[in-house]
């Protein structure tokens, strides 16, 4: 078959890529001492939370609408 | 959220507007569509052609309940910026999603699925565990029913000072979901959550810039005062914290996405397009909820300081109170905020009773009890069960069994034990029956002799979790050791090289 599928399960990068954003997503790397500096009001620990959630819901969005092609041509094509 | 005493009349006015909105909404996507109740697909996945913006506003009105926004504040407010958390387990559904969705959409598509319990009869076709997945699925559906029930009463009785009762709010808003539920099945739930998910969007958006505006323009004076008083909540988490942290992710990613509401939006998507346009959308959601309700409960630590774990509970109310009070259009703003909350709930409890008789009509009544049954006779009976079972339900929340109550915290713990059949059998061709039964059997008592017995979390690892790794272990184990001379489904065998499909 000469069409181009994409199934984000076949992709291991995607994965791994989850699983580094989620080990960023959770602070147990940080120490104590850090809650300063405040970063617009956040304390700087929760500051990397924040942008690490942000990184997760961008990943993820990219990853549905570039890595996921299996039928969508054939579906298009039969509109 | 007892103390609402500044909606009262102009709150039952927006109530009853909401109301018939939703009548309205349900009666014009009934009508006319014959084909909606004398098909299963028709009735319950709208024809399988739901386009991007009600897929998209079903996915979130039924995800996004109102008590992601009454109860996540005063978690916020318990336990300040840990609770960052509820961004990250929103978002990583998304994620578990793309672990099993594209291909099960496939699959559904030409097969023609209606509930996830079609799929797991077709791969494994086992009647134990076809009956065992039915069962957890009812009870984790039913008793998040139960959980809706109970919070549309609190919103509304709240909201209106009183003026409804709690159990008039709970009986009139419950008429206007099953009426517009038997109405327009699937495609009135999701035409009604694009007006409830906007309201509720507003709602929080106006809420967050009120709260801020109270508590002196300034997010990091909020920041200051907290580290100043309660310096716990600004500080690093602790090490339990952050295991609780990622078994909290592991359990909301793996159970919320496998609920069977939530499949059945896969089914229900016009397209591949549509489907992966809707979760790219949806994965930023969290921040715009989730997150912003963050923001709620820390603001409420500096305007009401010091609040019991009962006293916090109300903080929403609290706030809303403190935010009416600004000027007129604040007033109307949280009005309207209030009634967003309700439509949020009922969103969401249209959506798991359509997914219960689903499971009635087509599962429980179409494998087990008439095969033979037309689709219209089959559609019926999920309806009328669906109606029983709301009353049965509203029966339970306002005669609570006093000792048992726990039976009924159990969702997430016994629905996230299918996980393993279901996403495992998608891709894994050794996997056998029989270990997969026991593993869903086994995972199920342990997670629930955990809850029962007080061990809701070990370390900090949700009972759920404990459970589902045993599970994965005996599938995965038991499957190596069962020698894999099941003889082969040549249909199965193509839908599982899906890519040929």
């Amino acid at each position: 078959m000469n069409k181009e599928v994409k199934e984000p399960i076949r992709k291991k990068w995607i994965w791994i890529g989850l699983v580094l954003i989620v080990l960023g997503n959770v602070p147990w790397y940080f120490s104590d001492s850090m809650v300063k500096p405040y970063i617009f009001g956040f304390p700087f620990w929760a500051a990397m939370i924040l942008l690490f959630s942000v990184i997760m819901c961008a990943y993820l969005s990219f990853v549905c609408l570039t890595q996921w092609k299996i039928v969508e041509d054939e579906e298009e094509a039969n509109k | 959220m007892g103390q609402l005493t500044f909606a009262g009349m102009d709150g039952i006015i927006i109530l009853s507007a909401f109301a018939i909105i939703m009548l309205v909404i349900g009666y014009l996507s009934g009508r006319g569509e014959k084909n909606i109740h004398q098909s299963l697909s028709g009735y319950y996945l709208a024809g399988k052609n739901l386009g991007i913006i009600a897929l998209f506003f079903t996915l979130f009105a039924t995800q996004y309940s109102g008590n992601t926004i009454v109860g996540y504040a005063p978690s916020a407010y318990r336990t300040g910026f840990s609770w960052l958390q509820s961004i990250s387990f929103m978002t990583i559904i998304i994620g578990v999603y793309l672990l099993f969705a594209p291909r099960l959409y496939v699959i559904a598509k030409k097969r023609n699925f209606v509930t996830p319990t079609d799929w797991i009869q077709h791969r494994f076709n086992s009647k134990g565990i076809t009956l065992l997945a039915i069962f957890l699925m009812l009870w984790g559906l039913g008793n998040y029913l139960l959980e809706q029930l109970v919070a549309i009463g609190q919103a509304v009785s709240g909201m209106t000072g009183g003026t409804i009762p709690y159990q008039v709010a709970v009986l009139v808003f419950v008429f206007v979901m099953l009426a517009y539920e038997w109405m327009g099945g699937m495609k009135a739930v999701a035409f009604t959550d694009v007006m409830q998910g906007i309201i509720l969007l507003i709602g929080i958006i106006a809420f967050v810039a009120g709260g801020i505006y109270l508590a002196g323009g300034s997010f990091g004076s909020i920041t200051q005062f907290i580290a100043e008083n309660e310096p716990a909540k600004v500080a690093v988490p602790t090490a339990e914290v952050n295991i609780n942290w990622f078994s909290m992710l592991i359990l909301v990613g793996l159970g919320a996405s496998i609920y069977p509401h939530a499949v059945q939006r896969i089914y229900a998507a016009r397209s591949e397009k549509t489907l992966k346009k809707s979760f790219a959308r949806m994965a930023w959601m969290p921040l715009l909820t989730t997150g912003l309700v963050f923001l709620v409960g820390i603001i409420g630590i500096k305007l009401f300081p010091g609040l019991d774990r009962e006293g916090s509970e109300q903080l929403v109310g609290l706030m809303a109170n403190e935010i009416a009070s600004i000027n007129s259009l604040f007033y109307w703003i949280m009005i309207i905020f209030f009634g967003g909350i309700v439509a949020a709930i009922v969103s969401t409890a249209d959506s798991v009773l359509l997914s219960f008789s689903s499971l009635i009509s087509n599962d429980v009544y179409g494998k087990f009890i008439n095969s033979n049954a037309s689709e219209h006779r089959k559609v019926m009976v999920g309806k009328i069960v669906g109606v029983i079972a709301i009353f049965g339900l509203l029966w339970i929340a306002w005669n609570p069994p006093g000792t048992l109550y726990e039976i009924f915290v159990l969702k997430f713990e016994l629905l996230v034990q299918v996980f393993p059949a279901f996403v495992l059998g998608l891709y894994w061709k050794r996997i056998h029956g029989k270990p997969v039964f026991w593993g869903m059997l086994i995972g199920a008592i342990v997670a629930g002799i955990l809850t029962f017995t007080g061990n809701k979390t070990i370390y900090g690892i949700h009972g759920g979790i404990i459970g589902l790794s045993l599970n994965f272990v005996i599938c995965v184990v038991g499957s190596y050791l069962t020698s894999a001379s099941a003889k082969r489904d040549p249909v199965l065998e193509e839908d599982m090289n899906a890519i040929n499909l």
